[in-house]
């Protein structure tokens, strides 16, 4: 990929401030593990060699029991076909994930309550919750909701926001007018209440609540855009463009878009941010995604409600104070990269 | 700027029409609303079996056909959407809020006794806030990139990381269930009306300071920022190097012209401050249980109480509103080179 001098310039010196780049890498690990989640924390095995033939359960059908001489027709159970294999101290083994629990799966105990805390010996290394799931794995499965949320979100704010507010800068006359009074409506609804109304009627899966945030969310973006487009378009080369006889479609998209990239990814670490926390809100307020769906908001619920488990609220507050720091970092170098502020500092 | 603020008041209308509207309708095709909850109560008291989800096409429908028309009735179901909305508006343009389904309470006099207490958390965080904010972030102006700077603005950015509420949860789960030096939320103890007068202040104060630190966690660092960074911007233009060339001491260039200067955009957050606070913040009123306008708005949406959401969606639209027309008032106020068109 070729890039523009100007750009290559400013990812040198986003690389150069050190906390942003690292958290860069740090929330792209966190990401990349996330996504391969299922091999890492679940309650289907790795691997299982059984009479001479390996099996891998993580992703596809369900295996039955039957297969592995069970005598059950339901999903195996892996971790106690584990155990029976040790015990019998055949051939055939399992090999299973670091965290052996499902993000859904209730491990109950017959002599004690979840939740239970954490716990080496039983692989439940944050404890589990009220109703017994591996903290761990409501964990990570929480944030890989929770990221896709926000950048989902991210993607419907920003392009109906760019679209419009280029659009209102740069041709301004009525269009301009009639969404100007939109977005002074808009920004004028107090938009957390509405939601919570609406997604307490309509219980929201992850599009609708996309869409249901979308609806609320695009103003920013759009005033944005609006002001930048409102600058950019009266510079020289603009002008030089448009005496060379450049349509709009070109002005716009080769001419003035990339010059307004800077304006956009500045914001967006901020939006994503903005995304993981409203997701978090709405949950813990009962409002977001439906359960059983792993949910950071849902965990402190449950941390709030049961205080001496302390183990439950400890772990979410940590790991989303861990994420929301990583992406304000990198925000700030992103920031910092794209539009260097030099302050002059008396002696 | 006359123009400009008849304007603003004059698009208050529309606002206020469109969000009721939108919410009014969504509010009246739902499930579990005050004629399926009193038919789920009937039914309850018939079979003495308690189910907390009405289901639509029940075989053994507790009320009479008749009976349900007469709650319709009662409630403005039976009406067309837009004939029942106006009348509601009509009602609210006298000031009848209506009656809360779920405690027939007049919903004017519940959102009356929870203002104070909004308010009251409101006002002390926007004094802390400015009382706190300007004196921090003029210091880390002038001591730009010295140590205080550095590890203060570490502090800072992770109070801005995080949201408020969740500082909340976290300050409860340490400072009142394990350490136990402050009360588990609500706003005033149990046993608050036998107290001695020093009592109820020191009562009140524990019961402050928890919910105090949540709220101004949401605000903190961007007024710390702001006041830093334009503190540093004015401190960086000509005029102020002229005071210094000129021979004024640093002290009095700082103080005299750089600081008059940046306080204006302060200012002009004042206004963002002020819908925050009478409006309170559902979540923090949530974590610390404390009876609010925020709470009685989240408890009469669990409660499919809607008398009482549309009073508190009017009454904190209308805050919003005035508290963003008033933001503008302010920027004219103190700067004068603004004029609104």
């Amino acid at each position: 990929m070729k890039l523009n001098p100007l750009t290559h310039k400013k990812i040198r010196r986003f690389q150069s401030i050190r906390r942003g780049y690292y958290s860069l890498v740090i929330f792209i690990i966190m990401i990349g593990i996330s996504l391969f989640a299922e091999l890492l924390i679940n309650n289907r095995a790795l691997i299982v060699y059984y009479k001479g033939e390996y099996y891998f359960p993580t992703y596809g059908q369900m295996i039955p029991g039957k297969i592995f001489g069970l005598d059950y027709e339901y999903e195996t159970n892996y971790r106690e076909l584990q155990k029976q294999f040790q015990a019998k101290n055949s051939d055939n083994w399992v090999a299973m994930p670091i965290v052996p629990y499902g993000k859904l799966e209730t491990d109950l105990k017959e002599d004690r309550y979840p939740p239970f805390p954490p716990s080496f010996q039983e692989a439940h290394y944050l404890g589990t919750d009220n109703v017994g799931r591996d903290i761990v794995a409501r964990l990570v499965y929480g944030f890989r909701i929770a990221i896709f949320f926000s950048l989902i979100l991210l993607l419907a704010n920003y392009s109906i926001g760019i679209s419009i507010g280029i659009v209102m800068g740069y041709w301004g006359g009525k269009f301009d007018l009639f969404f100007q009074r939109i977005i002074e409506i808009w920004s004028n609804v107090p938009f957390l209440y509405v939601i919570i109304i609406i997604s307490s009627i309509v219980v929201p899966n992850f599009m609708m609540l996309i869409l249901i945030m979308a609806f609320f969310g695009w103003i920013n973006m759009t005033w944005t855009m609006r002001t930048v487009t409102y600058k950019e378009k009266e510079r020289e080369y603009i002008l030089a463009a448009k005496s060379l006889g450049a349509s709009n479609f070109r002005i716009l998209f080769k001419h003035l878009l990339p010059n307004t990239v800077a304006v956009i990814v500045t914001y967006a670490p901020f939006s994503v941010s903005g995304g993981i926390v409203a997701l978090t809100s709405l949950d813990y307020l009962g409002f977001g995604l439906p359960p059983p769906t792993p949910s950071w908001g849902e965990l402190i619920q449950q941390g709030w409600a049961n205080m001496n488990a302390w183990w439950i609220s400890i772990s979410v507050i940590v790991s989303m104070l861990i994420t929301l720091i990583v992406v304000t970092f990198i925000g700030e170098a992103v920031r910092e990269a794209f539009d260097p502020k030099l302050h002059t500092t008396y002696e | 700027m006359t123009a400009y603020l008849f304007r603003r008041l004059l698009l208050i209308i529309p606002t206020f029409i469109g969000i009721t509207i939108m919410v009014f309708t969504i509010t009246r095709f739902v499930p579990g609303g005050p004629i399926e909850r009193m038919i789920a109560e009937a039914r309850m008291q018939k079979t003495g079996l308690s189910s907390t989800r009405p289901s639509a096409g029940d075989q053994n429908q507790p009320l009479s056909e008749e009976q349900i028309q007469e709650l319709k009735k009662y409630y403005g179901f039976d009406k067309p959407l837009l004939v029942s909305y106006f009348s509601w508006l009509g009602k609210v343009l006298t000031g009848d809020l209506g009656v809360s389904t779920r405690y027939y309470d007049p919903v004017w006099d519940m959102i009356r006794d929870r203002i104070p207490i909004s308010l009251y958390f409101g006002s002390i965080t926007l004094l802390l806030l400015y009382g706190v904010c300007i004196p921090l972030g003029i210091t880390k102006a002038i001591r730009h990139k010295s140590q205080f700077d550095n590890i203060s603005s570490i502090i800072v950015f992770i109070g801005y990381a995080i949201p408020g509420w969740v500082v909340g949860v976290l300050l409860l789960i340490l400072f009142a269930s394990h350490w136990e030096i402050f009360p588990l939320g609500g706003f005033v103890s149990d046993d608050f009306q036998d107290m001695t007068v020093l009592g109820k202040v020191w009562d009140l104060l524990l019961h402050t300071i928890l919910p105090l630190i949540a709220y101004m966690v949401g605000s903190f660092t961007v007024m710390t920022f702001l006041m830093k960074n334009t503190l540093m911007d004015h401190l960086s233009s000509d005029y102020v190097r002229t005071a210094i060339a000129k021979g004024l001491s640093f002290e009095k260039a700082v103080f005299r012209h750089a600081l008059r200067n940046s306080l204006i955009p302060m200012a002009t957050h004042f206004g963002n401050n002020i819908s925050l606070i009478l409006t309170g913040s559902f979540l923090i009123e949530k974590v610390f249980n404390i009876n609010g306008m925020g709470l009685l708005g989240y408890e009469s949406v669990v409660e499919r109480d809607y008398p009482v959401v549309m009073g508190i969606l009017v009454i904190s639209s209308l805050l919003f509103m005035v508290g963003n027309i008033l933001s503008d008032i302010c920027v004219a106020i103190v700067d004068p080179r603004v004029t609104f068109e």
